[in-house]
């Protein structure tokens, strides 16, 4: 079977303003298989949100192709579903209305809809909130408004680009721990984004390691770390054996790429 | 808006559960205090203004007294006069104000979606925005009479291009992101209007609508002073012409009052149209 998602020697220059062009990613060749979790690993302005966005459809690659089951992604892709780390709420509606939005779009009727909405927001823990607006919720909360949205819409890979960054560490530990019950119960295929070693290493199948500036893969790593997995993973020590194998991947770029320019594309 | 903001503050969870977010400020505390400084503030002016015109310091040539305009104001209530120019004002504010939203909302949203629109009224829009509404009078006059009609194209034409500027920036200010979204989960173009750009940019378009709202009293006025028989600006210029300035000053705070009374209905509606907002300002 091939993989659900494919880039094949993608590069993403940007042209801004009269500057000389940013080349973003180069080269760039990857493969998601159906029901992996694939973690982007990287500092900040790597070209890790480019590649999401070419995934999603938002931009499209300057050369070579980006695939989804073997089809071309050529314009916004509502079968990869995003979860911004803004969140992207739409805070003129409840969670409810939020969280049936994809469902709405798809035309499916509004008692139905009205089932699976409380099926996932159930399933994210916010029960009796249906009804309150995005601004009346904390952070994590919202994130997880966001997470049952894209959910509910039902989409084949779910692509998250560092959507628990803005959270403190005990709420981003806690929706780490309910992202990797979900994604074990559901089996949905993930690319996820991050530049935190941690969260790569307690999340992912497969960790890809980007180089900054162009943007490219530097290694492949697999992590081999038990399933089901829990959060409680992170004293074990393989975890501590694995982490010291990333950092040697990492380490020297994470260092001179804190002074690095952010990529133009990223919001 | 900074009113509703604060009733949000203040207001109790409509449920036991809690909202994550603490309500922060509590003005209800300096509410009694501040409206006793109000109402004395009030007072000492209208004691003042009696002192003054009451020891002959100032003549009632130039200020009548407090007793006169309330004596005033009362004879204009009893015979109605006063009730008809209010109507009579508000009624041709409303029409030309609801004339300038059915033109400008539109407009302005097509304008901040699709670039030729704004390609093309851009020159227009640039060359009207600094006319005073006044100075379309003589125009008017001479296509439209100095009827109603004639009143309520004045409000239109110094109202519209406010709507206007405020839709455009309203609309335009939309996180794209949000735009992202809605079309990753499946939205049509219909659906991304009316889904999210409308609702996005709907609460800047109310604001505008508001401010507008007062600048199209200043329209309707400035227009019954010159050319008209009937409503508050009338009122006041014949209260002038014949030296009658309880006239003018009882015309003068009955705008007042009806502007604050259409403001407060305004807030009111934005309140219902927009109930997501109050939680949003901080």
């Amino acid at each position: 079977m091939p993989p659900i998602l494919a880039a094949e020697h993608v590069s993403k220059t940007f042209q801004v303003g009269r500057d000389e062009p940013l080349l973003a990613v180069r080269n760039l060749s990857l493969q998601v298989e159906e029901g992996e979790f694939v973690c982007l690993l990287g500092a900040s302005g790597c070209g890790k949100t480019t590649v999401l966005n070419m995934f999603a459809g938002f931009t499209q690659p300057t050369q070579g192709r980006v695939l989804l089951r073997d089809r071309p992604i050529t314009g916004i892709e509502p079968r990869c579903g995003v979860v911004f780390q803004s969140y992207a709420l739409f805070h003129w509606k409840t969670v409810q209305g939020n969280v049936e939005f994809g469902l709405r779009m798809q035309g499916v009727a509004r008692a139905e809809r009205r089932r699976r909405a409380a099926h996932f927001i159930e399933l994210v823990k916010l029960g009796g909130f249906e009804r309150r607006y995005p601004a009346e919720l904390s952070g994590g909360m919202q994130q997880r408004v966001t997470l049952a949205r894209i959910l509910a819409a039902d989409p084949e890979v779910l692509l998250m680009d560092e959507p628990f960054a803005a959270l403190d560490a005990m709420t981003r530990q806690v929706m780490q721990e309910e992202l990797l019950r979900i994604q074990e119960s559901s089996g949905k295929t993930v690319l996820f984004i991050t530049h935190s070693i941690d969260e790569a290493l307690i999340l992912a199948d497969r960790i890809v390691v980007m180089s900054a500036l162009p943007g490219q893969v530097k290694a492949i790593l697999p992590n081999r770390l038990p399933r089901p997995r829990h959060v409680s993973v992170q004293l074990s020590a393989e975890y501590a054996r694995l982490k010291a194998e990333v950092w040697k991947e990492v380490g020297f770029e994470v260092r001179p790429a804190d002074a690095l320019p952010r990529s133009p594309d990223r919001r | 808006m900074a009113s509703s903001a604060a009733h949000g503050a203040v207001a109790p969870p409509r449920t036991g559960r809690p909202t994550g977010r603490p309500t922060g400020r509590r003005p209800g505390r300096r509410a009694p205090l501040a409206l006793l400084l109000k109402c004395g503030s009030v007072g000492v002016f209208l004691l003042a203004w009696y002192a003054a015109t009451r020891s002959g310091w100032i003549s009632p040539v130039f200020l009548p007294s407090p007793g006169d305009v309330l004596a005033q104001a009362t004879a204009l209530l009893r015979s109605g006069d006063l009730l008809n120019a209010v109507l009579v004002s508000s009624g041709r504010v409303f029409a030309g104000f609801a004339l300038a939203g059915l033109v400008a909302v539109p407009l302005g949203i097509v304008m901040a979606v699709w670039w030729p629109a704004r390609a093309i009224m851009d020159p227009f829009v640039s060359l009207l925005r600094p006319l005073p509404s006044i100075t379309w009078i003589p125009l008017t006059i001479l296509w439209l009479g100095i009827g109603e009609s004639q009143k309520v194209a004045i409000v239109f034409l110094g109202s519209w291009i406010y709507v206007l500027f405020y839709t455009l920036a309203s609309v335009r200010r939309v996180d794209p992101i949000l735009i992202r979204a809605a079309r990753n989960l499946g939205a049509s173009d219909f659906a991304v209007m009316t889904q999210v750009i409308l609702p996005a940019s709907l609460p800047g378009i109310i604001a505008g609508l508001k401010i507008t709202l007062a600048i199209s009293w200043s329209c309707v006025l400035s227009a019954e002073m010159i050319a008209a028989q009937t409503g508050l600006g009338a009122l006041i210029w014949q209260g002038k012409d014949w030296g009658d300035l309880a006239t003018v000053l009882v015309g003068m705070v009955g705008i007042s009052i009806t502007v604050l009374v259409a403001d407060g209905l305004a807030e009111r509606l934005e309140r219902l149209l927009l109930p997501w907002e109050r939680h949003r300002r901080p």
